[in-house]
């Protein structure tokens, strides 16, 4: 263990934080760290669309403008990275997953996320639905950066938030569990915070 | 050769040269190359574009394509590499 | 091809700091066992908070090879967790680790020769400085251009030993522009750099020299595009990118 450098905290830590809303393993952040796994797409809302594709009867797509009209939510949420920060009360405006499921007929169990740049993950379609899942543009009641994932992007604070694909475009159902980017590097494949689970190991 | 990053937020791989020296026993990692399995050109690991997500990814300058991936846990990295690497790593002494 | 020792984490001790410019201020260590480097390597910096919680950054070494002495000049910034205690807190006698030095794509020794051609933006200056260092350590003649990128005069690091090393004649030939604001009278350029100023400030593609670009991201990526364009191969562009906020 390498002795400490005098006068070195780091960045401010919450001791005054219920710790109960903290998952075993983490740290309270202020900032909002962006992380990503390549370069910032840059989508126009005009060329933007979302769909629900794969394992479907029929495939469901919306424009950025009918994606609007559809009925918005602004809430409030923890969430947390599996490098380790925690970030509270978090508030996005956005569409819940199961208002854009509503009318897809489907037999498969599984979610493949995809979005602009390549990115994918997979999430059970239960963990998407019964108001755990949106489809944001909002945060903080400033339309979402890109470099935190604008126009919009999946929002899955049960999970790991690296579940909350940036840049979301779409939803594949699938019958069986396709690992994404990030499961298949190494990462767990539900990834619950809460059980710690971080890796494919644990 | 330039990627869109106006965020200015992606550095190279010489940003994680020390950890890759770790990865293969001292070597010098930022001269090692790599030819991409997608696009065939050959570029240095310290010119592949560097991302930090849920772990450490390289990207060929070239094209984008992911040629190394280093996902830490307590104790342990895992890496994945694509593409042919060449390195040329110090070996223990006889 | 540089032989790399085994990649240790060492304990550096703060020998002394100077103050560069208001924002960023130099560390002189001593490093046990310090194998020595090349100019424009780099090492990885570690601190250890007393609870146990560690923190990382990568720091260019600006000392040259010749000199006995491993010295890291560090720009803080302002909402950084790392170069505040760096560029601030940190006093002489004070350790953190250090492990290196660190690359071999990034690097220059005089025998390699020229001509060469080093564009720095901002603290991007710092392992061209140890290059420069090391040239007039040894006596190189090679032709030398250093294009020197800042917002301003005072944001300059090393700002009277850049113009020493302009004076001694023997090819070395520094411009600067200045982005931001100039000082009164200033005749020099007041622009990002460009094509026409990389075609100006020189050496031209055909006499294939090697070229160094530091700085951050976004200013790498676009010296990179504008030499290419002047028809510099890319093998010969090497490239080093430092974050935005560096820490």
């Amino acid at each position: 263990m390498p002795s400490f450098s005098r006068g070195f905290h780091g960045r401010p830590r919450h001791p005054d934080v219920d710790p109960s809303r903290v998952p075993p393993g983490q740290y309270v952040v202020d900032d909002f760290p962006v992380l990503s796994a390549g370069p910032t797409p840059r989508v126009s809302t005009d060329d933007w669309s979302f769909a629900i594709q794969g394992a479907v009867d029929a495939t469901a797509s919306w424009t950025w403008a009918e994606l609007n009209a559809l009925p918005q939510e602004t809430f409030t949420v923890d969430i947390h990275c599996v490098t380790k920060w925690t970030k509270l009360g978090t508030t996005w405006t956005g569409v819940s997953v199961d208002t854009l499921l509503e009318g897809v007929a489907t037999e498969a169990e599984y979610v493949s996320v995809w979005a602009d740049g390549g990115y994918t993950t997979n999430v059970p379609l239960e963990d998407l639905s019964d108001g755990k899942a949106w489809v944001v543009h909002t945060y903080e009641g400033e339309p979402l950066e890109p470099a935190h994932g604008g126009p919009a992007r999946l929002l899955v604070p049960h999970l790991y938030f690296w579940k909350s694909a940036k840049w979301v475009r779409g939803l594949t159902l699938t019958v069986a569990d396709e690992p994404g980017f990030w499961e298949a590097a190494g990462y767990h494949n539900y990834g619950d915070p809460w059980r710690e689970q971080r890796y494919w190991s644990d | 050769m330039s990627t869109a990053d106006p965020d200015g937020l992606t550095l190279d791989g010489n940003a994680i040269a020390g950890m890759l020296a770790e990865v293969f026993n001292g070597a010098e990692m930022t001269g090692a190359s790599r030819v991409c399995a997608s696009c065939g050109q050959r570029h240095a690991i310290g010119e592949h574009r560097l991302y930090r997500g849920a772990g450490l990814v390289l990207r060929c300058p070239g094209c984008g394509d992911v040629g190394l991936l280093i996902v830490e846990g307590d104790g342990w990295r895992e890496v994945r590499m694509w593409g042919a690497w060449s390195v040329r790593v110090p070996a223990p002494p006889a | 091809m540089i032989a790399a020792p085994r990649v240790l984490w060492r304990t550096a001790t703060v020998l002394e700091l100077v103050d560069e410019t208001p924002h960023a201020r130099t560390l002189v260590l001593d490093v046990p066992d310090w194998p020595g480097h090349a100019a424009g390597q780099h090492v990885d910096v570690r601190l250890t908070a007393e609870d146990g919680y560690q923190a990382q950054r990568s720091y260019s070494v600006a000392s040259a090879p010749e000199d006995p002495r491993v010295a890291l000049t560090v720009e803080r910034i302002d909402d950084g967790e790392v170069s505040p205690y760096l560029a601030g807190e940190l006093e002489a006698g004070d350790t953190f680790e250090v492990r290196g030095p660190i690359g071999g794509h990034f690097t220059w020794r005089a025998a390699d020769g020229g001509p060469l051609l080093l564009v720095a933006g901002g603290s991007g200056l710092v392992p061209l400085m140890a290059m420069l260092r090391h040239r007039m350590r040894v006596g190189s003649r090679a032709d030398a251009r250093l294009l020197l990128s800042a917002r301003e005069r005072d944001a300059l690091l090393y700002r009277d030993e850049l113009e020493q090393l302009a004076a001694a004649g023997d090819g070395l030939s520094i411009t600067y522009t200045l982005t931001r604001a100039q000082p009164e009278g200033w005749t020099g350029y007041a622009r990002r750099v460009d094509a026409p100023m990389l075609e100006a400030v020189g050496p031209a593609a055909s006499v294939q020299p090697r070229v160094f670009v530091c700085g951050p991201t976004p200013f790498v990526e676009s010296v990179a595009d504008h030499l290419i364009a002047l028809g510099h191969p890319a093998a010969a562009i090497h490239t080093e990118r430092f974050g935005p906020t560096g820490g």
